[in-house]
């Protein structure tokens, strides 16, 4: 047991800017300080700028058309042409990995902009009012936590059919289900910044409750809500990934790494390059951002120093 | 009929397959291989699910035929060479100009629920599936006995149109007459020398006094319990709705002898790569159609389990002709869709050889089939794309749909690769959650471009392909081609002094669907079954439906 006792930690010193100048800092300079000395949060980032990059113009980076199939050349191995290989269909898996980049970082981003924003701003709603406004918005969200998140969007998608599935449908479909715990997490931060003291002196000097709650009480209650749709946007992208497995979300013609991964398991013994490398590519993605998510967190939540 | 057989993704089971995928899937026999008590697990076999409640009148898809043949015996079955043997008949006699036959049947068939199987079981089920208001599946296969008209006036404005049938003048077809008990006669519209052919199929079996309503319909309740004179019985009813099982019980009293199991259970999937799982788990004794996917390593896994012959069957592209998309009703469009769909690649790639490129619109095994008769169905890349442009084919989308319980995926996804690269234009896939839903938006005309099809004969005639799937008015005729010279020659074809002489009519009747292309024939099928190491002697016929009564358990 003593050897256990010999790795006592030294308590460490927060790596503090020195402070050469005189502006004190805020939240956010410390946390970008921070996160510039993070190398979770540099790889994660690099690797999620290159999947941008990717997502942006999948052209400069795929060697071929992702459409242009030759079902001759199917199920190929990986060769100097064909670096991934060749799928079931013929086409060229590493053309087709590049640009499913596309709408699974949209998918990801998208549903976590809306949860953010719907969910922020009942959160701030429900918190600043409280009473009877608080008590609906909450229990709204409740109805909604209660359901599983990829069983309810697996019911929605299939209610909607086949026709409408697109990236919209199957960003609301997980945002729909996903915006409550944003609203939680808004409207505990908002309940703490409220009782602050700045706020209280605000509203003493006469500050409108729009003002109070825009200028005073949300930039200190967004930090968390930041935190959270961060790492959301990986699992976001999971999720897409899963419903297209499934065939509810992203259909053909349109490239999805859940669409390739569910056509190319029937074969998998035979060809498993075609679902190998969409596979490796969705668990980087989702890797990434739930990468920069944590480093985010860590610099943000001062009770974490 | 119309087919469903193959695999796909759907949700759910999907995860269950890769899941059990995942294990290895070597498994084999269950640990519970009692042999052949009266407690053992029924013989489990694969299908698709039926579209309708199982009456023999109102089955058209393979799936409800493979159920009610365990459960009915007709008139006449086939040998291994297709020749016709007499099964429930004595004796079927046609006069000279075989326009009116007489049938006798044979002592002894009984139904389930000790009835006996009388002249009358059969013109009272014939009666029944022909009456227009019955709306039955197999109704126009009558249109050949006189008085057809009278109980099934034509829709003057097809099925979707506002207007109705007007009302039957009668309510039994005027052909039909019971002589005495064991003895009956047709008398047809036109003569028809291989109306004795006809009469194995599905909608040829009779039916008890217990399934009719006494007004001309059937029971609704005997769909979902049919009372039949075969090998099988039902166990318990089956509600289409809602059960995924169908179980059957062996009849004792079957005059042909008993079968060799006790129990079958029908299992319905909608997933043909699921149910490959299962089979190689132990969990499924016998799959009459394997996925494509697993037709290529079937033969290494399952040794002498494993069977490979010629089937019966054509796949094909349908077209809504009649109210889809624009393109659907051009002929001159069709035929570039037809030439832009690369055949032998598909076959090859998709189904490991095992499939042959049609060039012509009925199977090589039956009499009448001409090698290279579809000179439409050439792959043909510039000729496709030419002709495409010249009559305006334009940039779609063109929509292709397709039942995702068959193990289509695959192949229909190749073949709109081959239509965006080849026509340029955007080509929109559909796929219905089962074969019976597409079936039924089939049924009412609102598939609105391509659609997948596929036929397997329902007895051995080259007739069989043409007049139910491309005849005015047919069971099957889900593309609404309507045809007068085409109809015409189907009759000249019938009505011929010899088969030679009929065939030389129906080839031409063959021609004329090369030239307007109705639909287009992709590939001809073959039978990639397997089965489990509980179960033997598993033999399938060119209707791809297994003789469950020569079925052992091993023990």
């Amino acid at each position: 047991m003593s050897e256990l006792n010999t790795a006592v930690q030294e308590p460490k010193a927060h790596p503090r800017r020195k402070q050469k100048e005189k502006k004190p800092n805020s939240l956010w300079s410390d946390a970008w300080y921070d996160l510039r000395r993070n190398k979770v949060f540099l790889v994660g980032t690099a690797i999620a700028i290159l999947l941008i990059l990717m997502a942006i113009m999948p052209g400069v980076f795929a060697p071929q058309n992702p459409l242009a199939c030759n079902l001759v050349d199917a199920r190929q191995g990986i060769s100097s042409e064909h670096w991934f290989g060749i799928d079931n269909q013929g086409c060229d898996t590493f053309s087709r990995v590049i640009h499913g980049a596309r709408i699974s970082i949209l998918v990801g981003l998208l549903t976590s902009v809306v949860t953010g924003l719907v969910g922020g701003v009942l959160g701030l709603i429900a918190g600043f009012y409280g009473r009877w406004v608080d008590v609906i918005l909450s229990r709204l969200a409740e109805i909604f936590f209660a359901i599983p998140s990829i069983l309810g969007a697996l019911l929605l998608l299939s209610a909607v059919g086949r026709d409408a599935a697109g990236v919209w449908t199957v960003v609301l479909a997980l945002a729909i289900l996903a915006w409550p715990m944003v609203l939680r997490i808004m409207r505990a931060a908002v309940i703490t910044a409220k009782s602050q003291d700045y706020v209280t002196a605000a509203r003493a000097l006469g500050a409108s409750p729009f003002r109070i709650s825009v200028r005073h009480i949300l930039p200190n209650a967004v930090a968390p809500v930041i935190v959270v749709c961060t790492m959301n946007l990986g699992v976001f992208i999971a999720g897409e990934a899963a419903l297209s497995f499934l065939g509810v979300g992203i259909q053909s013609p349109n490239i999805s790494w859940g669409l390739m991964i569910a056509d190319a398991r029937n074969r998998f013994l035979m060809a498993p390059e075609p679902l190998i490398f969409p596979a490796i590519f969705l668990s980087i993605t989702v890797l990434s951002f739930v990468m920069i998510g944590d480093a985010v967190r860590d610099a943000l939540d001062p009770k974490l120093r | 009929m119309r087919v469903t057989k193959g695999a796909r993704i759907v949700a759910g089971t999907a995860l269950l397959a890769v899941a059990v995928a995942a294990c290895g899937g070597g498994g084999g026999g269950t640990a519970t291989n009692d042999g052949g008590g009266s407690s053992a697990q029924p013989v489990r076999v694969d299908i698709a699910k039926p579209q309708h409640e199982l009456s023999p009148t109102n089955t058209n898809d393979t799936s409800g035929a493979e159920v009610l043949n365990a459960l009915f015996v007709g008139l006449v079955d086939y040998d291994k060479d297709k020749n016709v043997i007499l099964r429930g008949a004595e004796s079927i006699e046609p006069d000279a100009e075989s326009k009116m036959w007489t049938i006798k049947l044979k002592d002894g068939y009984k139904f389930h629920n000790g009835e006996a199987v009388t002249a009358k079981s059969y013109v009272d089920a014939w009666n029944a599936a022909a009456y227009g208001p019955n709306v039955q599946e197999g109704g126009h296969f009558f249109s050949a006995v006189k008085g057809y008209e009278d109980v099934a006036p034509v829709d003057p404005d097809g099925e979707e149109g506002p207007q109705k049938a007007p009302e039957p003048k009668a309510k039994t077809l005027s052909g039909l007459k019971v002589v005495d008990e064991k003895t009956f006669t047709v008398e047809l519209a036109h003569p028809y020398s291989g109306f004795k052919t006809m009469l194995g199929y599905t909608t040829f079996m009779p039916m008890p006094s217990a399934a009719f309503d006494g007004n001309g319909g059937i029971k609704r309740e005997f769909g979902e319990n049919p009372i039949g004179n075969g090998p099988f019985k039902m166990a318990k009813p089956f509600k289409l709705a809602t059960d995924t099982t169908i179980s059957m019980v062996r009849y004792d009293e079957f005059v042909e002898g008993k079968a060799k199991i006790d129990a079958v259970e029908f299992k319905i999937s909608s997933d043909k790569g699921t149910s490959w799982n299962e089979l190689r788990a132990g969990n499924l004794d016998i799959m009459d159609q394997l996925p494509p996917e697993a037709i290529a390593t079937a033969k290494q896994e399952l040794g002498d389990r494993y069977i490979e012959q010629p089937s019966s069957g054509v796949g094909y592209f349908g077209f809504n002709a009649r109210n889809g998309e624009e393109w659907a009703k051009n002929p001159e469009l069709r035929k570039a869709v037809s030439m832009a769909i690369d055949r032998k690649t598909i076959t090859e790639q998709v189904f490991s050889g095992t499939r042959v490129p049609a060039d012509d619109f009925v199977s090589p095994i039956v009499a009448g089939y001409r090698k290279g008769a579809c000179v439409e169905c050439v792959y043909d890349p510039a000729k496709a794309k030419a002709l495409w442009d010249k009559n305006g084919g334009g940039k779609g989308p063109v929509s292709l749909s397709y039942n995702g319980d068959g193990g289509h995926k695959e192949w229909i996804e190749a073949a709109a690769n081959n239509l965006r690269q080849n026509l340029g234009v955007e080509v929109k896939v559909d796929a219905f959650e089962s074969f019976a839903a597409i079936l039924d938006e089939l049924d009412k005309g609102k598939v609105t471009g391509g659609f997948r099809m596929a036929w397997i004969m329902d007895y051995p005639s080259m007739e069989n392909y043409l007049r139910p799937i491309f005849g005015t008015g047919g069971s099957s005729n889900h593309g609404r081609y309507s045809n007068k010279d085409f109809d015409e020659l189907l009759v000249k074809g019938d009505s011929a002094k010899s088969d030679e002489e009929g065939v030389k009519f129906y080839q031409q009747a063959g021609d004329m669907l090369v030239k307007d292309m109705p639909y287009i024939p992709v590939y001809f099928y073959q039978t990639n079954a397997g089965y489990s190491q509980r179960v033997k002697n598993v033999t399938i016929d060119p209707f791809e439906r297994i003789d469950l009564a020569k079925v052992e358990r091993v023990s």
